[in-house]
């Protein structure tokens, strides 16, 4: 087993900006793009008038419905084939032009006439066409378990509550970004997306063509998130007609004020949350029902309430979703989808159960610990929760914890609260081809992607691991749509999906090179039992007989030109599972109230977080702490502003919408608490996302310790707290 | 509208362009220089993605003109390194794991160096308020502190 | 979508530079910082930008309490000079707070001063401003008002000043030296600024060719060791000031003599305190002082429908900025 705490593949290229990103490519007569938006949150576009924008300089063509009818209707085309508008400053027009600023010129120029219509600009404008979607996610939308309603009326306590969150944006560094061009009918599309495979269905859908005839490559991305999947469609489609009608390469970049508005947002939620418990802190009943936005042109529930049916042992309970369409953008999934809000609701009222019931806030999880999946009536695969919360508390120090409103550092009032976190572990189908060269080179290749999230590492470890060479040995691909399929970015899923296909490809290879070598009189493996046969160190060694020899020797004497073995690995079959799978966290937070100004302050941050075996224990607290100040990001400062008289948003730059920075940054101390789990490949679940939810609660808990006020919607701020001198 | 003609000195080099008026010094780089190291996050100076040196001070290419450049020194992530060589900051970032999606990092490099050119043993917080120009979603800044006071150390003991 | 391409010029002198400043459609950069913001925001669309950022106008003198600054003298330059850190630590501790390291390279002092509001409808699209589009209405009267002023707002504008810089400067008596197409001529910064009434696209009281060329400080030894700025913000580093307070206390043989209070956050202009100040007068310092002070400082606040927390905050603001300097010595 390497050391597993191996550099970031990919870094030296980073750290030198030598790393190629996809907006970079390259193009011989690269046309440049920019969109024509209308100021209207609902309406049709009558048309579309080009006339003087051709005029421009530099000027190459327009593209708007008229190019764009001919595409096969689908929700990812509908923005771009109907008239209809849902959003203000929505796109309906792409320019291209020899610069940049000829096409950003030429778009100024282009006259869209509309016709408004009356619109719904915020949620509660229209809380009575509220619906229930079908299914949120993968998720039933409605569930109930026992009876809640008479459980919550027969409980000795209730709490009972209203909570909020409000809408964030995803903001990877990177916007998205797009270079294509044709080679005849064949569409090559350099492009930021978490989804090659994905990208590529697509593009063969509404075009109507071969998926071997499109090639969709993402070799590296400056972060997602969730946003680079479904709503970059429609602009990357137009960028590709306007590259078949002119017949040259065409490059689209969003604008960060674009980010805002183009490619999604975390959901916007209202949430009501009972809980009742009898005397003895067990919870008797949950009722927990969410109503959260949805634009005019697609559909998406987070699964906001669905991990209260998971979280606690609880007989009674009863979850559902609602939806309100909005003129306002499309949500898509962020960061923690569903967790982070869900959490956000349940962690918080346990706390004002614990408070109201006198019990500590470890305590009464405890006491609620689910020893099994009660909703669908499994074991867990494993689940080390108790084993978060006592580490966290330890290491946290919970034990000293002070008074409610009794902590003071000069003017600052401090408060400790805590919360737990889970994230489901599931896999997506994969597969993983892995080629070694006779002079012992190994090259492994899948079509996932890597948008920082370590990829490339974790299956260049993988596989070394799995032949005993050394990591730099081994070359990775990834992100094209010639590699073999992959899975999606997202879900904090791609490790645990290409570990098992990784395993499997690399157990063929093993399998054929043992089988030459014992086969081999020139080896000094001849003869030798299968069963006794190791990779280390570059080597093929027989366990017993204390012999070996590179295996490259063995290629090498067969005169082949190398070994090459694919391995599939198939996607959780939720029907079949016999085990539920979860990752899971305990978050401790310790914040500063500027008594009198209302400022708050992360200090430190304790996560002990249970998520299978760790790969790589470096790369692994990196995610955690980048989960965590996302989730602080999500509690004190972001939300998006919207003008509701136009439905206009506001304030589309990183300087009004803030996003934490190194001066915000408390310190962090990680506990990294490894689990051996028989139901899953190499014990692997996903890490990704359980450090950005569970902490808003805890820092909603930590202000309510601190100063007494009990804040119940998303961020928290200075108006929130702000009290007597 | 007339192009200018604009000479430079860029990490070192004597380099010269023209360039169209509203170009910024981060198009000319990444656009028509080729040199895609520094990049383009915001537009608007607020995440610090663009940092390069002008003159030896520390600025955001997304909001000076490129025709601004002229007589300017300029230096850049690719500037960085020496050959094959890494800067001491590169090094440590890359052993740290301070970076995820790398987008952040050149500029995250090139503030790093110009604050250790001026205050060669930062305490921690003066580097957390040095780089709060800089934003990056992906680490959570933990390790990149920890890489900059590591190669500030290890500058000071060479 | 940004403004349309503008020609360039370099002015040759201040001579030069106010000719080419007075010909319509005209802006000077500097740093470019605010400017070229605007312009990519579409809110400015100047035919022609006139550099002036090689005039010679950088220049930072100390001497007999007078600190004269170049209007070109970068932030940067202005917060690590010597004698502004000796003598004036107050202005270097502000500059420290209001930007990141590269802005601060970057901006330049009368850049600062003439800073736009960052009121969100004024930097924003298709939603009214009259500041921005003359007749178009005020969206944050009746929208997302979180950020607007509480003081000195008219039915046609109820943006901020978003220059930490002047708020200390003008606590401090600061003058300004402008040229122009006049001639030139000295005012208090405090004259630069003009309440919205019913013009507010005009910030200032310059004509076009005006150009700020330095700013000057006198007579600050008196407050020595009595100056803060207490700066609230919701992140902990670089945004702009949700509430501040610039304070000054000049107190012998235990009384106060003297004291300047400034508000930012809270209106058209930085805001001065006048009120509070006079009420300081001749007292000795304590909290139940300062409470009244805080208390004088809220009278006539007009809050709209998300920004009524910031009398509070102001409220604590000025109690918690005279505390700080108001203690034994």
């Amino acid at each position: 087993m390497s050391d597993r705490s191996v550099p970031r593949y990919e870094a030296a290229l980073k750290v030198t900006g030598r790393a190629a990103y996809e907006g970079e490519v390259p193009a011989v007569g690269l046309l440049h793009a920019a969109l024509v938006e209308v100021p209207i949150a609902r309406g049709d576009v009558v048309a579309v008038d080009a006339s003087e924008a051709e005029r421009t300089s530099g000027f190459a063509t327009m593209v708007s419905y008229a190019d764009a009818e001919p595409l096969k209707p689908s929700p990812a085309t509908a923005l771009i084939r109907d008239r209809a508008v849902h959003f203000a400053g929505q796109p309906v027009a792409l320019v291209v032009a020899d610069t940049l600023s000829a096409a950003r010129d030429a778009a100024r120029a282009v006259r869209v006439t509309t016709q408004a219509r009356p619109s719904v600009t915020h949620m509660a404008q229209a809380l009575n066409t509220a619906y229930v979607p079908a299914m949120v996610g993968r998720f039933p939308s409605v569930s109930n378990r026992g009876d809640a309603t008479a459980a919550l009326a027969d409980a000795d306590r209730v709490v009972r509550h209203r909570y909020e969150t409000a809408a964030n944006i995803h903001h990877p560094l990177e916007p998205h970004a797009v270079v294509c061009w044709w080679e005849g009918d064949k569409a090559v599309v350099h492009t930021s997306t978490q989804a090659v495979f994905g990208t590529r269905a697509m593009i063969a859908h509404a075009f109507n063509m071969p998926p071997a005839d499109i090639r969709v490559i993402s070799r590296l991305l400056g972060g997602g998130f969730g946003c680079k999947g479904q709503l970059w469609w429609p602009w990357m489609f137009l960028a590709m007609l306007a590259a078949k009608k002119t017949g040259r390469p065409v490059r689209l970049e969003l604008t960060r004020a674009q980010m805002f508005r183009l490619v999604g947002r975390r959901q916007e939620t209202v949430q009501d949350l009972a809980l009742g418990f009898s005397t003895n802190g067990c919870l008797t009943g949950i009722a927990h029902h969410v109503t959260a936005q949805s634009s005019t042109h697609a559909e998406y529930s987070d699964a906001t309430a669905v991990y209260t049916r998971y979280l606690y042992a609880c007989p009674n309970v009863t979850t559902s979703h609602l939806l309100v369409r909005t003129n306002e953008p499309q949500p898509v999934p962020m960061r923690a989808p569903g967790t982070a809000p869900g959490l956000f609701a349940l962690e918080s009222a346990m706390d004002e159960a614990a408070v109201r019931l006198g019990f500590d806030p470890v305590d009464l999880r405890v006491r609620n610990f689910a020893d099994h999946d009660q909703e669908a009536g499994r074991p867990w695969s494993s689940n080390s929760l108790r084993d978060c919360y006592c580490i966290g508390a330890e290491r946290f120090g919970w034990a000293r914890r002070p008074a409610q409103g009794t902590a003071v550092d000069g003017r600052w009032r401090i408060g400790w609260g805590m919360a737990s976190t889970m994230y489901p572990a599931i896999r997506q189908a994969a597969k993983v081809r892995v080629q070694l060269a006779a002079d012992g080179a190994v090259l492994v290749q899948c079509g996932t992607q890597d948008m920082g999230s370590g990829t490339y590492t974790a299956l260049g470890q993988i596989t070394a691991d799995a032949l005993g060479v050394p990591v730099d040995r081994v070359t990775v691909e990834l992100g094209d749509t010639v590699l073999p399929d992959g899975p999606f970015s997202g879900g904090s899923q791609v490790t645990a999906s290409i570990f098992p296909a990784a395993a499997a490809a690399t157990a063929k290879l093993r399998a054929t090179i043992a089988a030459m070598a014992i086969a081999d009189e020139a080896s000094p493996l001849a003869g030798q039992r299968l069963d006794d046969l190791e990779f280390r160190d570059g080597s093929i060694r027989s366990r017993s007989g204390n012999v070996g020899e590179p295996w490259a020797n063995v290629l090498a004497r067969k005169g082949t030109e190398g070994l090459e073995a694919e391995g599939e690995s198939g996607a959780t079959q939720h029907p079949d599972l016999t085990a539920t799978s979860m990752g899971y966290g305990a978050v401790f937070v310790e914040i500063g109230v500027n008594a009198g100004l209302g400022e708050i302050r992360v200090r430190r941050v304790c996560g002990a977080f249970a998520a299978g075996r760790i790969l790589n224990p470096l790369l692994a607290r990196s995610q955690y702490v980048g989960g965590l100040v996302g989730g602080i990001g999500m509690a004190l400062h972001e939300r998006t502003e919207t003008d509701r008289a136009t439905g206009r948003m506001l304030g589309e730059t990183l300087a009004d919408y803030l996003i934490p920075t190194h001066a915000d940054m408390p310190e962090f101390d990680i506990a990294l608490i490894e689990e051996d789990d028989p139901h899953l490949p190499g014990s692997v679940k996903g890490i990704g996302m359980l450090g950005t939810a569970g902490i808003q609660a805890a820092i909603a808990n930590a202000v309510f310790h601190a100063v007494g006020k009990r804040v119940r919607s998303l961020p928290i701020r200075i108006e929130d707290v702000l009290g007597r001198r | 509208m007339a192009k200018h003609h604009v000479q430079t000195t860029i990490n070192g080099d004597p380099i010269e362009f023209l360039c169209d008026t509203e170009e910024t010094l981060l198009d000319v780089l990444r656009n028509q220089l080729n040199m895609t190291g520094t990049k383009e996050g915001c537009s608007t100076g607020d995440c610090g993605a663009c940092s390069v040196t002008v003159d030896n001070r520390l600025v955001c290419s997304c909001l000076m003109l490129g025709v601004e450049a002229n007589g300017k020194k300029i230096g850049t992530i690719e500037g960085l390194a020496s050959g094959d060589k890494l800067h001491p900051l590169q090094q440590k970032f890359l052993e740290h794991a301070a970076l995820q999606c790398g987008v952040c990092t050149p500029g995250f490099l090139v503030a790093s160096k110009a604050l250790l050119e001026k205050n060669s043993n930062p305490t921690e917080t003066e580097v957390r308020y040095w780089l709060a120009g800089n934003l990056c979603r992906c680490t959570g800044y933990d390790k990149i502190v920890r890489a900059v006071m590591d190669a500030a150390h290890e500058i000071r003991s060479a | 979508m940004t403004s349309p391409p503008f020609r360039y010029a370099r002015a040759t002198s201040v001579d030069n530079a106010i000719a080419k400043g007075i010909c319509n459609g005209s802006a000077f950069i500097a740093g470019g910082t605010d400017l070229l913001q605007l312009w990519k925001a579409g809110v400015t669309a100047p035919a022609e930008v006139v550099d002036i950022s090689r005039l010679p106008l950088s220049e930072i003198d100390c001497s007999n309490d007078t600190l004269t600054i170049g209007a070109l003298a970068r932030l940067s330059s202005v917060a690590a000079h010597r004698d502004v850190a000796m003598h004036h630590p107050l202005i270097a501790d502000t500059i420290l707070a209001s930007a990141s390291g590269q802005i601060r390279n970057m901006a330049t002092v009368g850049g600062n001063l003439l800073q736009r509001t960052r009121c969100v409808y004024f930097r924003g699209q298709d939603v009214p401003c009259n500041k921005r589009q003359p007749g178009s209405g005020c969206g944050a009267r009746d929208g997302v008002s979180r950020q607007a002023a509480l003081f000195g707002t008219s039915a046609a504008c109820v943006a901020t000043n978003a220059s930490d810089l002047a708020v200390v400067l003008i606590a401090l008596d600061a003058e300004i030296n402008i040229q122009g197409g006049a001639g030139a001529r000295r005012v208090c910064l405090s004259e630069l600024y003009r309440l919205p009434g019913d013009t507010p696209a005009q910030d200032t009281t310059l004509v076009a060719g005006d150009l700020i060329t330095g700013v000057i400080v006198r007579n600050v030894a008196r407050f020595a060791g009595r100056m803060t700025y207490l700066k609230v913000r919701d992140r902990a580093s670089f945004e702009f000031a949700v509430v501040s307070v610039a304070a000054a206390l000049h107190i012998e043989n235990g009384v106060i003599v003297e004291s300047r209070l400034v508000a930012g956050g809270i209106a058209p202009l930085p805001w001065r305190l006048t009120q509070s100040e006079t009420m300081l007068l001749g007292k000795v310092p304590s909290d139940a002082v300062f409470v009244a002070a805080g208390d004088l400082a809220i009278q006539g606040a007009q809050p709209l429908s998300e920004n009524g927390f910031k009398i509070e905050l102001l409220r604590n603001s000025v109690f918690r900025a005279l505390q700080t300097i108001g203690g034994a010595s």
